[in-house]
């Protein structure tokens, strides 16, 4: 068996190996993708959408469908862990280990991650809005707001965060992060443009259909954040306690 | 005037840098070494960052203005995380029943652990 499983990944990589050589070469100026694809965004992002950096524009607007199914995969990795991990108190007596006495009482600790944890949460904000003009984005933005309540969870103990971000609502919230953005979506369909076209959007918020663009996809960062926050506290909890949610690292 | 203020703070982090990394390399035990770089590696950081930022007020407009107070802003973030790091690092090392250096040996091999 395990010799079969053997020759077939030699074999699909060989066949993988033998493709690569039809690929063009990287950087190839002659390549497909740099001479038409590329080259559109980069002379008509500015005016079709009125968002200066067009890394944001062709991830949220012109591929907007792949970015929603990334959110659906990121969406799906922390249920995914929650379901393999997440055990409840009546399946298993667990045996109680050693935990040092001042767990979650250090002073230092705890002072020093309430004055980084708002500077982080403020600057998350500020990446997940200025996505439009600079690197940042949703996904980044979620990443560090994610991980501000790590620091807090570390700081003190898991039960202390998990007081005031509660399982259900951290999954709750996570699908809602998902929802926004098919909902975007979906309300581009009733007003009668297509999937995610945000265009739609400018008779709504009064304004011109390329800014509609541009707040359409600040929209749908929001939602890629709020997913992405909440996925990377829930994959913690559950990581870091063993998937009891009782107590943390 | 501001080049020799800039000059001055970036020769004592690297300087700050050096006895740091003299000190992790060179102390006896995971205590005095933690504190090398605990106390070395915030200061050293925080001159060279705030040398950066004196540079970038060379030439004032608002963009560069910016770049320094973001400069700054990492400076103080810096300041403030590491000496934490290190506290916890600390504390972990002491929960987990590391013993202090006693002062007693000199051979290499005792120290080299």
């Amino acid at each position: 068996m395990k010799l079969l499983s053997l020759v077939i990944s030699l074999t699909l990589g060989f066949l993988l190996l033998l493709a690569t050589a039809d690929l063009p070469d990287w950087g190839d100026p002659q390549s497909p993708a740099s001479i038409h694809v590329s080259n559109y965004y980069i002379e008509n992002s500015v005016e079709q959408t009125s968002v200066p950096n067009f890394v944001t524009s062709v991830l949220a607007d012109y591929r907007g469908y792949d970015t929603m199914f990334e959110t659906i995969v990121i969406f799906c990795a922390g249920i995914t862990v929650l379901t393999i991990l997440r055990r409840s108190h009546r399946q298993k007596k667990k045996e109680v280990r050693p935990r040092p006495a001042r767990e979650g009482k250090d002073l230092i600790l705890i002072s020093a991650a309430r004055i980084i944890a708002p500077m982080m949460q403020i600057f998350a904000l500020y990446v997940v809005a200025h996505g439009h003009h600079s690197p940042g984005g949703g996904f980044q933005g979620g990443v560090i707001l994610g991980s501000s309540f790590i620091l807090l969870a570390l700081a003190y103990d898991l039960e202390t965060i998990l007081k005031r971000l509660k399982e259900r609502s951290v999954i709750i919230m996570s699908g809602i992060g998902v929802a926004i953005y098919m909902g975007i979506g979906m309300i581009c369909l009733f007003l009668g443009g297509n999937f995610l076209d945000y265009s739609a959007w400018s008779s709504v918020l009064g304004v011109s259909a390329v800014e509609a663009r541009s707040h359409g996809m600040l929209g749908v960062e929001i939602g890629v954040a709020v997913t992405v926050m909440y996925i990377m506290f829930s994959l913690y909890a559950d990581l870091s306690s063993g998937g009891e949610m009782d107590e943390g690292l | 005037m501001l080049d020799f203020i800039v000059i001055v703070l970036l020769s004592a982090g690297i300087l700050f840098f050096f006895g740091t990394i003299n000190g992790l390399l060179r102390f006896p035990d995971f205590y005095t070494r933690m504190h090398a770089a605990g106390k070395g590696d915030t200061l050293s950081t925080v001159l060279i960052l705030l040398g950066l930022a004196l540079y970038s007020f060379h030439h004032p407009s608002v963009q560069d203005l910016l770049t320094g107070y973001k400069i700054i802003f990492i400076a103080v973030l810096i300041a403030i995380a590491s000496p934490t790091a290190t506290h916890a690092l600390m504390d972990a090392g002491y929960e987990s029943g590391i013993k202090p250096w006693g002062g007693e040996t000199d051979s290499e091999e005792e120290v080299d652990k």
